[in-house]
Order: structure tokens, then sequence, then C-alpha cells
């Protein structure tokens, strides 16, 4: 049983990993990679939702917490999917290279 | 220790009302799985028969909104406060359907000619479509958070749909890994306000904001980070960098889609939200709202001017576009013609930045997409109706009198100067001052001869959907911009019967 007293660091860790997962998104240049600091916010969210659904005593958080694996589960589908669909396409996965398109 | 005992929730069905209300999302999320079934039987040759059910899925849809709209009233709740059932939703997917019966129409001329008629296309865009109306409706964190996503994913599928198309895969995964870094914003923000004030359902949370004195900063983050969430989605500077790379790379009926409904579902919901869940902090998100509505409709604009690509430009047009409409948002707390205007100016771009869209997809011949302004050129001496189309589509995204454009612009200008914020205002003229230069360049290239050295582009034989969706969106900037009072009077019911209101 989690007490009281442990709620900021809960809330603090949901913070640390939502850090590491934007400036991830920002720096990293793998596609796979990106994809999965984006999982790494996602769960950022859902720790905070979790963990204040507990100190607050409602079971929002956690329902919502379910919903948002879900939905991450299939937006990482598709992701890997179109990395696939370059892959094959004969690209080098980075993200810097994928400029096709410019100004 | 905390509470040990999780109060334990009654079990609790939605009732037959509940259904009926959702009927237009229900009937198209059917649409969606009837659409896949049928993908498996229809013969590949066939595959317009499937953009013919896709539309009845939509005119059924359209039938229940309209049904709807008379008998909401003033607007109830639907499953325990999380959905609202109002004019103002019933309003915003009204919009969204007529733009996706639109798309679905040009679909498969265009398809066909670019080999991409797949059947899954349709069922795509019916399901995007059901996310963008529960958006509209949606009155928790949870719905917005699920619809958000269910718009996206199908979306993002959709922008890749060209699968050996570099360009197209190259937009889709951008999209995808931007849309999905502004999803993390949108659920961390909503963990937030959810811990803050204890309640995922809008109209909670709005009781709660009114009764707290203090202001928690972790609330007001939140806040700030589902508007960097919606911001993304609605393409507003600085969170805009995906779109025209993304409007680019897609198929253009796609991009036509997505420039549009995305737009209009993003607005809907952040009216919702910022005017009427969180009116309560006003004071604190207003300043960040002026200055991103500002820097949109500066960076926007500045940049279509470079422009030599068609959907480029209108991909800077619709963000600066964004920016003229998030006026109406910042500041419609303090003033009711702000929803309104937004309202208004949601319908006139619908129409109007479709209409434009339509002619680069109906016209885009079997190679190339029809995208550098060099294929425009001439085009008034080839096809003079579809030219005349698309200089009343430009004139109306300048803003120019009598078209639906200069009514949007000019309500949303109106609520800004009513509310006290000319400033405001007059940063949208001056900005709109310089979109006349871009518009006005690609209208009259339409009417410049072709250069002796140069081959034409060989633009496609007109169609009958291809001719019918451009009269109708023909029609639709010419009757927003002349009879106002039909969509002004809808815009404004609508804006009197939104839902966490008229629990307050």
């Amino acid at each position: 049983m989690i007490s009281t007293g442990a709620f900021p660091y809960l809330l603090g860790l949901s913070a640390f990993l939502f850090t590491i997962g934007a400036a991830g998104v920002l720096i990293r240049r793998n596609p796979i990679v990106v994809l999965m600091c984006i999982e790494l916010m996602l769960n950022a969210g859902n720790i905070a939702l979790i963990a204040y659904g507990r100190f607050l005593n409602s079971v929002e958080g956690q329902i919502f917490a379910f919903m948002v694996i879900v939905v991450a589960a299939a937006e990482v589908v598709v992701g890997l999917a179109l990395v696939t669909a370059i892959f094959r396409l004969g690209r080098e996965l980075d993200v810097d290279d994928l400029s096709e398109m410019s100004e | 220790m905390l509470a040990q005992a999780v109060p334990i929730v009654p079990l609790v069905t939605p009732s037959a009302k509940d259904l009926l209300g959702l009927l237009p999302e229900l009937i198209l999320g059917g649409g969606f799985v009837v659409l896949m079934l049928l993908d498996l039987v229809v013969p590949a040759r066939r595959r317009a028969w499937l953009a013919a059910f896709a539309f009845l899925f939509i005119a059924a849809s359209f039938g229940a909104c309209m049904w709807g709209w008379f008998d909401s009233g003033s607007g109830r709740a639907l499953y325990f406060g999380s959905i609202a059932y109002d004019k103002y939703a019933m309003f915003i997917n009204a919009v969204l359907l007529i733009s996706a019966a639109l798309v679905v129409i040009i679909s498969p001329q265009y398809l066909n000619r670019r080999g991409l008629h797949y059947g899954e296309y349709y069922a795509l865009i019916l399901a995007a479509t059901t996310g963008m109306m529960l958006l509209a409706g949606a009155m928790s964190l949870m719905v917005i958070f699920l619809a958000i996503e269910l718009l996206s994913v199908s979306l993002y599928i959709l922008s890749g749909f060209s699968r050996h198309e570099e360009r197209s895969q190259e937009a889709a995964l951008k999209y995808l890994l931007l849309g999905g870094f502004a999803s993390g914003f949108l659920l961390f923000g909503m963990a937030l306000v959810y811990g803050e004030t204890g309640h995922t359902q809008l109209q909670q949370i709005e009781a709660a904001l009114r009764v707290s004195t203090n202001v928690d900063p972790l609330l007001l983050a939140g806040v700030i980070l589902i508007f960097i969430g919606l911001a993304f989605k609605a393409s507003l500077v600085p969170f805009h960098t995906w779109t025209p790379d993304v409007y680019q790379g897609a198929p253009t009926s796609v991009t036509t889609f997505m420039s549009v409904a995305t737009k209009v579902a993003a607005f809907a919901v952040m009216v919702r939200v910022f005017t009427y869940t969180f009116p309560a902090v006003y004071a604190h998100w207003q300043a960040i709202v002026f200055l991103v509505a500002i820097a949109s409709m500066l960076v926007g604009n500045i940049a279509a001017l470079t422009q030599t690509s068609v959907k480029r430009m209108l991909a800077y047009s619709g963000i600066a576009q964004a920016g003229y409409i998030l006026i109406g948002v910042a500041v419609s707390p303090s003033e009711p013609l702000g929803t309104i205007g937004v309202l208004y100016y949601l319908a006139a771009y619908a129409v109007t930045n479709i209409g434009a869209f339509a002619v680069i997809t109906v016209m885009a011949g079997r190679g190339e997409d029809l995208d550098s302004y060099a294929g425009l050129r001439g085009l008034a001496y080839r096809r003079p109706y579809v030219a005349a189309a698309m200089g009343l589509f430009l004139l109306s995204l300048g803003g120019f009198p009598p078209t639906a454009g200069f009514f949007g612009k000019f309500f949303v200008f109106a609520a800004a100067i009513k509310s006290g914020q000319t400033s405001l205002a007059l940063w949208g003229i001056a900005t709109s001052a310089v979109s006349v230069f871009y518009y006005l360049r690609v209208a009259l290239l339409m009417y410049q001869r072709p250069a002796a050295d140069q081959p034409e582009y060989q633009w496609s034989r007109s169609t009958f959907g291809g001719s019918a969706v451009l009269l109708a969106t023909t029609a639709g900037t010419l009757v927003l911009g002349i009879l106002v009072t039909l969509v002004y009077s809808a815009a404004a019911a609508a804006q009197g019967a939104l839902l966490p209101v008229a629990a307050g």
C-alpha cells in the first residue's frame, strides 16, 4: 500500500519521465527511438493519472490509464507499419533524412 | 494511509436516450465496419460502389444530426455527463459531415487516376469523421483524448495511403511522430487538470474551478499543456511545422479532408474546453492564446508568400486562417460573439478550402499531382468555369466581400473589438492585407497565357462528381457571403445551447 507521503515522488517521477520522453523526441534521430520516447511521454501521463487517482481515491484516473494503454498500442502499430514501409522503399531510417519536401 | 476502500460505483447502464443521442456517430461507426466488410466482396473494378455506400452512411448520419438539432432543445449530457447532445455539437457535426461527403464524392476519380483505389480509404474517412464528431460533443477529458486519437490514427494511415510514394510515407511518419508528441502533451495536461480538480468531466471541472479561490501552478501547467496538444491538431504556430510537409505529401483528396475537418474538430473542442470549462482561469491563458494567434497570422501569411507549390501555399494559408479563428476563441469568454464568429468562420473555411483543394484534386492529371504554380498557368483558357470557381475560393480565403470568408473574418474581428481587444483585430486586418498578395498571385496565374516554350499541364476532364462538388462549394461560398443570417442564426442558436454553460 502506498502512503500519501509517496505521492510527490510519484508525480516527480512522472514529470521526470515526461521530460526525458519530450527531450528524446527532439534529440533522437531514429524513428523507432522517437516512437519509444512518445511511449515514454504517454506512460508518464499514465503514472500521473494513476497516482492522482490513488491520491484522490477516485477510479477515473485508472480507467483513463487503461484507455491510454490501448490508444498507445494502436499508435505504435501504425508507426511501426510506416517505418517498415519506408524501410522497404530503401531508405535509411533517420528522421533528418526525411526531407523529400523542403521549404 | 489513504482510505482503503475505493467507493463502489453502482452498476449503471446507459439508457436508450443516450444511444439515440449518439445516433449520428453510431451510424458512421457502423458504416466503418460495414465498409470494411463490403470491401471484401466488392470486386476491385467496382470500388466506386464503396464511395456510394460511404456517401449513404454520411447522408444518414446527417439526417440524424438534423433530427438531433431539433430534438436536443437546450441541450443535455449523455452517458453521465461524458458527451454533449446540444445544438453546438450538431452544428459542428453538420459541417464535418458535409466536408466528408464532398471529399468522398471527388475521391474515386482521383484515387483511380493515382492507382490508389483501395476500399479502406472510405472506411478510414468514416472512422476519422466519427472521431471528429465525438470530439465536437466531448464533455470528458477521456472522450476528448479517445476522439482525438481515433481521428489522428485514421488520418496517419490516410496520409500514407500512397504506399509506393516516398513523399506520402514521409508525410505519414512525420504526422505520426509529431501527432504522438502532441498527444503526450495533451495527456499530461489532462492528468494534471484531473489531479488538481479531481474530475475528468468538463462540467465538474468547471464547477470545481469556479469555487476554488487560489490557482495552483500545476493546474495552469495542465491547461497550457492541453492547449499545446490541441494547437498541434489545429496547426497553430509554433506547433505548425508538420503542416506543409504533411499537406504536400499526402494524397490531395486526403489533404482536402484533413485540412478542413481536423481544424473544425480541433477548434470545436478548443471552444468547449477553454471558453466554457476554463473561464475561471481566463486571465492566465488569455495572453498565451493571444500570442499564438498573432504568431500564426504572421508566420502563416508571410511564409505563404514565397511558396511555389499550391498545396504548401494552402497549408500556410490554413495556418494563418487558424490564427484568425483563434482570435474568436481568445475573446469568447468575455464575448459570446466570439464563439458565434468561430462557428461561422469554421463553416465558411470548410466550404471555401474544400473548394480550393477540390480544384487541384479533380484537375490533377494522370502522372504528377497538380501542385506547382506552373501547373495552374492558363487554366482559365481551358477550363474557364473551374478557374472562375478557384478565383472565387481564393477571394473568399483572402476575405473579400461578398464571399463566405469576408463574414467569417468580420464576425471574429467584430468580437475582438467588442471585447476591447482592438489590437488583435488590427493584427488580423493587417495580415489579411498581406494574404491578398499570394491569393491573387495564384488567381492571376490562371488567367495568364502559358509560355510558348513550356508545355501546358495536362488537366483531366471534368467529371460529374467533380463538377457537382465545385458547384456545391461555389454555391456555399456565395450563400455564406450573401445570405448571412441563414448560418449566423444557426451559429447563434448553437452558441446559445452550448452545454457546460447550461449546467452552470
